[in-house]
């Protein structure tokens, strides 16, 4: 079978997962305006971008002959657990009618379908196989999401401007090459020596400028949709954390609710502090996630959501009452087919002065105080 | 006290049910009225400028029933069926109104609704009122058991043909089952209008276009017409139904009306940025485009203008009216 998904995030994961079940990867390419364009086409006006995008991604992946396509389903009320049958619906309309679209629903909705479905993919591998080789991606996405966090918080502070990102891109190489458990860990050491090798300048820690990124899953991973906002803000000296890591995210919604960490638990609670139920999507970790960051003492928060967000829409009107309350400014970006680069890069820029300057006032007054204390 | 019920969203099918239970209650309920431009600006004012067009309806009525009552009536819909939801921002509603409207947490009564059938009538969901008010459980109880009488009553209104702006004209004015016959279906086309009770039914979003296209001699099918277990049974072609209840209904009640061949076309009424919609709308526009029925979409926003929609509406039932014209002459 030859086997694509769509483009989210470090795909290089989502190609090991199928490689070592012996399948042959179609690798979609790296969203572009073009794949943008054909999504906008062919999906309905008001679906969300991701929708838009992966519908994208999808054709340039068939006309490369894919065969079937693998993607995840959802139980709602968010609109990204209908992606799929929307998708399929659509490919049907434009002829595509040899492709598969193979939807893994979270197994407790659909036992019978999920077996069927995990059936077809393990390709006739014995089942401690399938597990065996299951966990070794698991670890290897954990390796990966470790090295991105060091990256990120050396990106900020290095010499030669855009070392970081090549060394990046290096690392997405070798672990693209990677085929047993004795390579990863090899491989991860020799990555991650090679992150620190990197010439930085020394940034006294009380000057540094540390961003959180909370919101919707795909435009916070993607880069190709969020004007890879990472690169972008480590350019202009900002360290950046992402409230979502693929490792972080499979381990707190693929594990059965009793034995997910307490972390998890408590980013919920935490956000119940603000939207009272569950009400889908990620809204609620979000509030969580913010409150999170300011506990940890970040400088300010950049939330990103699709433009017309269900979930999302619900933050959004929350953040001003958030941003008051727990003292912390917060940028809301909604991110559709017609945001332009420009236009945010200047909001940006714009955020991250407003956050120095807040620093620089902070510091000021407790010189002051201390000044009036001593007198 | 006085209890405010703004008039948008699910205010136009429960209106029935929490106007009986809260009278019951001792209760004197005031309601914010029709839709003005004043409400309208109020809400677009105070809402996130990307949330939907009714959202924003609806934060203007909650204001104008904050500054006109004691405490102002948002249930937390979160589901009226077994493993379907509400949209995400029903769920949320009451926090977004404390997020964008300022002084309103200590003034919202909030039930969260989480029943499994759309008679909302389980007293653990109302809560709240016992807490709030200290009423007892029996009393509560009771007043629910009314309020469903009443709502049984005002539905059965509707699964006889009755659109919902007359069964509530007819509940208002006491006619109730009178009122059914002075209905007569003599129109020369049929038209499935569907979509959400809050956009139909709020003349000054959807431009009255019912009753627009009433006076152009059109029979009207709505999704409320059809029973919910009629609705339902039609879904079972697709792989999962939707996570949406109304969505569903919506859905199912076209699915219904064009496998019955009752209507010559599909009219779909959504409003800006409607998440569910975008969807709906696509499986409704293939299922008609397989059954060659005319569909089209009407989109309505704050901006609305009235032109447009006249022009586009006379268009459309002017062509089914000459194609039907035009397929009973090959048949003579």
């Amino acid at each position: 079978m030859r086997i694509s998904f769509p483009y989210m995030g470090s795909t290089i994961v989502y190609k090991k997962l199928f490689e070592f079940l012996g399948h042959e990867v179609i690798m979609p390419p790296k969203p572009t305006q073009k794949t943008m364009d054909l999504g906008v086409k062919y999906s309905p006006e008001f679906a969300c971008i991701p929708l838009k995008m992966v519908m994208g991604s999808y054709i340039e992946a068939i006309n490369m002959g894919a065969e079937v396509l693998v993607t995840s389903g959802g139980h709602g009320p968010c609109r990204a657990g209908f992606y799929g049958d929307t998708h399929k619906l659509i490919l049907k309309n434009l002829g595509y009618d040899n492709v598969e679209l193979i939807i893994l629903d979270a197994p407790q909705d659909n036992w019978k379908a999920f077996l069927q479905n995990i059936n077809k993919l393990r390709n006739r591998l014995p089942w401690f196989k399938v597990i065996n080789r299951v966990i070794t991606l698991y670890k290897f996405i954990q390796k990966l999401d470790e090295l991105e966090k060091l990256s990120q918080k050396i990106r900020p502070y290095e010499i030669q401007k855009g070392q970081t990102t090549k060394v990046w891109n290096e690392i997405l190489n070798r672990f693209d090459k990677i085929k047993t458990k004795k390579e990863l860990e090899n491989t991860y050491l020799e990555c991650k020596r090679m992150l620190e090798e990197i010439p930085i300048k020394k940034v006294n820690e009380n000057e540094k400028i540390r961003i959180g990124i909370v919101g919707e899953i795909y435009v916070v991973m993607e880069s190709s949709i969020n004007f890879g906002i990472e690169e972008l803000l480590g350019n202009l000296g900002v360290e950046v954390e992402r409230a979502l890591y693929l490792s972080e995210w499979v381990r707190d919604n693929l594990v059965p609710w009793s034995l997910r960490p307490k972390r998890f638990k408590d980013l919920i609670k935490k956000g119940q502090k603000y939207i009272k139920i569950l009400i889908g999507g990620h809204a609620v970790e979000t509030v969580g996630h913010i409150i999170d960051y300011k506990e940890r003492g970040f400088d300010g928060i950049i939330h990103l959501m699709p433009f017309a967000c269900l979930p999302e829409l619900v933050t959004q009107s929350l953040i001003p009452k958030i941003s008051k309350e727990e003292d912390i400014p917060i940028l809301s970006l909604p991110i559709d087919e017609q945001t332009g680069k420009a236009n945010t890069q200047t909001r940006i820029e714009a955020f991250i002065d407003l956050l120095k300057n807040r620093k620089k006032g902070i510091k000021k007054q407790l010189d002051k105080n201390e000044r009036v204390v001593v007198a | 006290m006085k209890i405010g019920i703004p008039q948008a969203l699910l205010y136009y099918y429960y209106l029935p049910f929490w106007e009986r239970l809260f009278t019951e209650l001792g209760f004197e309920v005031y309601e914010s009225g029709l839709t003005t431009k004043d409400i309208l600006d109020n809400g677009s004012k105070a809402a996130v400028a990307d949330i939907c067009a009714p959202i924003k309806i609806y934060t203007g009525h909650v204001i104008d029933c904050l500054n006109n009552s004691d405490f102002v009536f948002i249930p937390r819909f979160s589901s009226i069926q077994k493993n379907e939801y509400f949209c995400p921002k029903f769920m949320g509603l009451p926090d977004i109104i404390v997020g964008t409207v300022e002084n309103s947490e200590k003034k919202i009564i909030s039930p969260i609704i989480n029943d499994i059938s759309e008679d909302i009538c389980d007293p653990r969901s109302y809560d709240i009122l016992i807490d709030k008010f200290g009423f007892s459980y029996r009393e509560l109880n009771n007043a629910l058991k009314k309020a469903n009488k009443v709502f049984t009553r005002f539905k059965k209104l509707l699964h006889n043909g009755l659109s919902l702006d007359k069964a509530l004209f007819s509940y208002k004015q006491n006619f109730w089952e009178e009122y059914l016959y002075s209905i007569k279906k003599n129109g020369e086309i049929n038209i499935a209008v569907l979509g959400y009770v809050y956009n139909l039914y709020d003349p000054f979003i959807s431009l009255d276009v019912v009753k627009k296209l009433e006076e152009l001699n059109v029979n009207i099918f709505t999704f409320e017409m059809v029973n919910h277990d009629d609705a339902y049974k039609q879904l079972s072609k697709y792989r999962k139904k939707l996570f949406w209840t109304f969505s569903n209904r919506v859905l199912g009640a076209g699915l219904y009306y064009l496998n019955n061949n009752i209507i010559d076309g599909m009219i779909h009424v959504t409003a800006f940025g409607c998440g569910p919609d975008a969807i709906v709308g696509k499986f409704l526009q293939y299922e008609c485009d397989e059954r060659s029925i005319p569909f089209t979409t009407l989109r309505i926003d704050e901006h609305t203008g009235e032109g447009h929609l006249v022009t586009r509406i006379e268009a459309f039932t002017d062509m089914i009216k000459r194609k039907k014209a035009q397929t009973l002459e090959v048949k003579l």
